[in-house]
């Protein structure tokens, strides 16, 4: 009986013979580990990139978002869902509907926020998001962010507002001029801290942060970078607007009384309501146009687009602690609203990647499949080739003492041999071209970056290995190279030694 | 040592039949020198390969250091061609991508003998035919005589009671095939080695004690 080392050797000698054909079956071989394990050293990287960076906690475990018209965080609509959208006529919320949502026992607050833009907070200009809008929310979801009660107590010359924080803190470091992550705990800084909101500063849009992407830091823009991009901003704005009323703000004391989820900023409803007056008078008196409550309505195949004086296209919901939620989502959902929650938002996220992870991974498969298909008969034809041109040595062989055995055995050491290099080829050539496409992927995602926070979270890298995966990649390679290989293997083992040795 | 008893061989040609051997016996003495002489055809090749066990005889039975070859599975009948038998074939027969000491210790290889206890077997023979200088040398950088020399090797690197030589000389001049003809000789001689030639050269079967002359398919 041959001993497992020489059979390889024997293996290995009989392949290197052969080393065109032996290369063709290995590179077809690696083509298709190649696909697949390309796509699995990406998924799970582009899958935690895309979860982490994306902000699933800007709705409150606690609080509903009603939309008349679509929902905005529906990421994940089919082309068939997305056709009865577009036909399904809607209504504006009302103040009978968020009256009828008052009633419900689960229900602690229901209303119409209010967003007043644009403005800016002196105190936040050292973040690198700028703040040109607040939130009006009812007054109990507000409190409901509140940890200190004594802190609203204090408000009473100045707006509460609760400010919002994602999983990122950041803060500027005063050596080095560049923003840092921060401890988790450091949000807890801004509690009580008093601030003044500029109603109609038209500046507060202008970044005072750049983001250095191959660097991954902030940068603050030096002040002459800043009077350039105001005076540019004043010479577009100026045909607008009048000059003086441009240039007129309103100072409000505001004090941080909450930290809430997201990346919003809340006030009180009836405070925002105030401001957002103020700021809509102030715009259409620089414009010179009549006080109008409403444009002029827009109709589309969906009915009236523009709301009228006491419609509403959106609203905010607040549960009461412990209550279902998905319970009054479904209510919502029942008076023909779209109600956005915390858990609905992340499963259509996780449900608009996942559909589109497995298409990517079908088709990466089935491509993988195909090759490996094409591969296992190449590796079939080049073991059959082998035994064809190896038929005076197989005579040879049975003539000193080998067994059939041991000619199959060395065909079917040769192709799971080409099987499990091709397969080693293709790992690492796969994990080689993984890794680029991974560095191009972090570079333009860092380009493409719509938010600062966000370009901090990209990682590094989002290439990543299961080894599990690859020795099961191995196993059925080594399988199907050995299925690949019996047909001509067993073929060898029955080569008659008389005729074969005739062939000398 | 080897008894061939009312043995015939039998194949077909497309649709012809054509009988190989016809009820032949035949008893070959252990030790001894004989060669097979006979026209082209005439079933000498046949009864070698029926000796090695490649062959089964369509009737009859072939006995060899008292086996019936009849009776050997694949395992057993491989197991007797490694260790009883050695092959020295007219074109040497020697795989052109080893080198001399790797021809010549293959039949270890199915014996599965360590290398190193191969490696040395190989290197003792190939010093004893003279050819220690060639250990590392491809076949086609042997001449036609030092490539029949590694052949015999490999033919004893097992220890065989049976040297099946078909036409040894057949591919050589006349002097480096009486030089091959010498070395079987002596190792009949010295080591008590049967050894069956096949030759249509009367020169050759000189060495042997005794000439077996077959004419179609039958002992002449």
């Amino acid at each position: 009986m041959i001993r497992r080392r020489d059979q390889v050797r024997l293996s290995v000698q009989k392949i290197g013979l052969r080393k065109k054909r032996a290369a063709f079956a290995i590179v077809s071989v690696a083509l298709g580990v190649i696909v697949v394990v390309t796509v699995n050293s990406l998924m799970k990287g582009v899958r935690d990139m895309v979860v982490n960076t994306t902000w699933t906690e800007e709705i409150d475990k606690d609080v509903i978002k009603m939309y008349a018209r679509e929902n905005p965080y529906d990421y994940a609509l089919s082309e068939e869902e997305n056709k009865q959208k577009a036909k399904k006529r809607f209504r504006f919320l009302t103040e009978s509907d968020f009256e009828t949502m008052r009633g419900w026992s689960d229900v602690e607050a229901a209303d119409h926020p209010v967003t007043v833009q644009t403005l800016s907070i002196d105190a936040f200009a050292s973040r690198p998001r700028p703040v040109t809008q607040v939130r009006g929310v009812p007054e109990t979801m507000l409190r409901r962010y509140v940890s200190n009660p004594a802190l609203l107590a204090a408000c009473s010359n100045a707006i509460p507002l609760v400010i919002g924080e994602r999983n990122v803190r950041l803060r500027m470091n005063e050596k080095t001029k560049k923003l840092e992550l921060a401890p988790v705990v450091e949000h807890e800084a801004w509690m009580g801290r008093e601030v003044t909101i500029t109603l109609g500063d038209n500046y507060a849009s202008l970044p005072r942060f750049r983001f250095d992407y191959p660097k991954r830091e902030f940068r603050a823009v030096d002040e002459q970078d800043l009077a350039a991009q105001r005076e540019a901003l004043e010479r577009n704005y100026r045909s607008l607007y009048d000059g003086t009323i441009f240039s007129t703000t309103l100072p409000l004391k505001a004090r941080v009384v909450g930290i809430c989820p997201g990346n919003e900023v809340l006030m009180p409803l009836d405070a925002a309501v105030l401001c957002e007056k103020w700021i809509r008078q102030r715009n259409q008196l620089a414009a010179l146009r009549p006080m109008r409550e409403t444009d002029e309505a827009v109709y589309g195949s969906q009915g009236r687009q523009t709301p009228r004086a006491g419609e509403f296209s959106e609203g905010v919901v607040l549960v009461k602690q412990g209550a279902n939620i998905e319970a009054v989502a479904k209510k919502i959902d029942e008076l023909g609203f779209y109600a956005a929650t915390r858990a609905r938002t992340f499963e259509n996220q996780a449900r608009a990647f996942d559909n589109g992870l497995r298409v990517v991974k079908k088709i990466a498969f089935a491509f993988g499949a195909i090759i490996l298909g094409l591969a296992c008969g190449l590796m079939w034809s080049t073991t059959s080739k082998i035994v064809s041109d190896s038929r005076a040595d197989i005579g040879l062989f049975r003539a000193l003492g080998a067994t059939k055995r041991d000619i199959r055995r060395l065909f079917l050491g040769e192709s799971v041999l080409l099987g499990v290099l091709g397969t080693l080829t293709g790992l690492l050539l796969g994990w080689a071209l993984a890794a680029g496409i991974s560095r191009w992927v972090i570079g333009f995602a860092r380009k493409a970056a719509f938010d600062p926070e966000e370009a901090l979270l990209i990682p590094d890298s989002i290439f990543s290995y299961n080894l599990q995966f690859c020795f099961l990649l191995l196993a059925g390679a080594a399988i199907v190279s050995l299925l690949a290989g019996l047909l001509p293997a067993n073929r060898a083992a029955n080569v008659d030694p008389v005729k074969a040795l005739k062939r000398e | 040592m080897i008894h061939l008893e009312n043995v015939s061989v039998e194949y077909r040609l497309k649709s012809e039949r054509v009988q190989a051997l016809r009820n032949l016996n035949l008893h070959i003495r252990e030790g001894g020198f004989e060669a097979i002489m006979g026209p082209s055809g005439s079933g000498k090749t046949t009864l070698i390969q029926l000796i090695a066990g490649l062959l089964t005889p369509t009737a009859g039975d072939v006995i060899v250091s008292g086996e019936n070859l009849r009776e050997l599975d694949d395992q057993q009948i491989s197991a007797f061609r490694n260790h009883t038998i050695g092959f020295v074939f007219q074109f040497f027969n020697l795989p052109s991508y080893y080198t001399a000491l790797d021809n010549v210790a293959l039949p270890l290889v199915f014996a599965g003998v360590p290398e190193h206890e191969r490696r040395a077997r190989a290197h003792t023979l190939l010093d004893e035919f003279g050819l220690a200088e060639r250990v590392m040398h491809k076949p086609d950088q042997l001449s036609g005589g030092e490539a029949q020399r590694v052949a015999i090797a490999r033919a004893l690197v097992t220890g065989p009671k049976i040297i099946l030589a078909d036409e040894p000389t057949g591919n050589l001049d006349r002097e480096t095939g009486l030089r091959v003809m010498e070395l079987l000789q002596k190792i009949n001689r010295e080591r008590g080695v049967t050894v069956l030639l096949v030759t249509h050269d009367e020169k050759a079967a000189a060495f042997a004690q005794r000439i077996i002359r077959i004419e179609k398919g039958e002992l002449a």
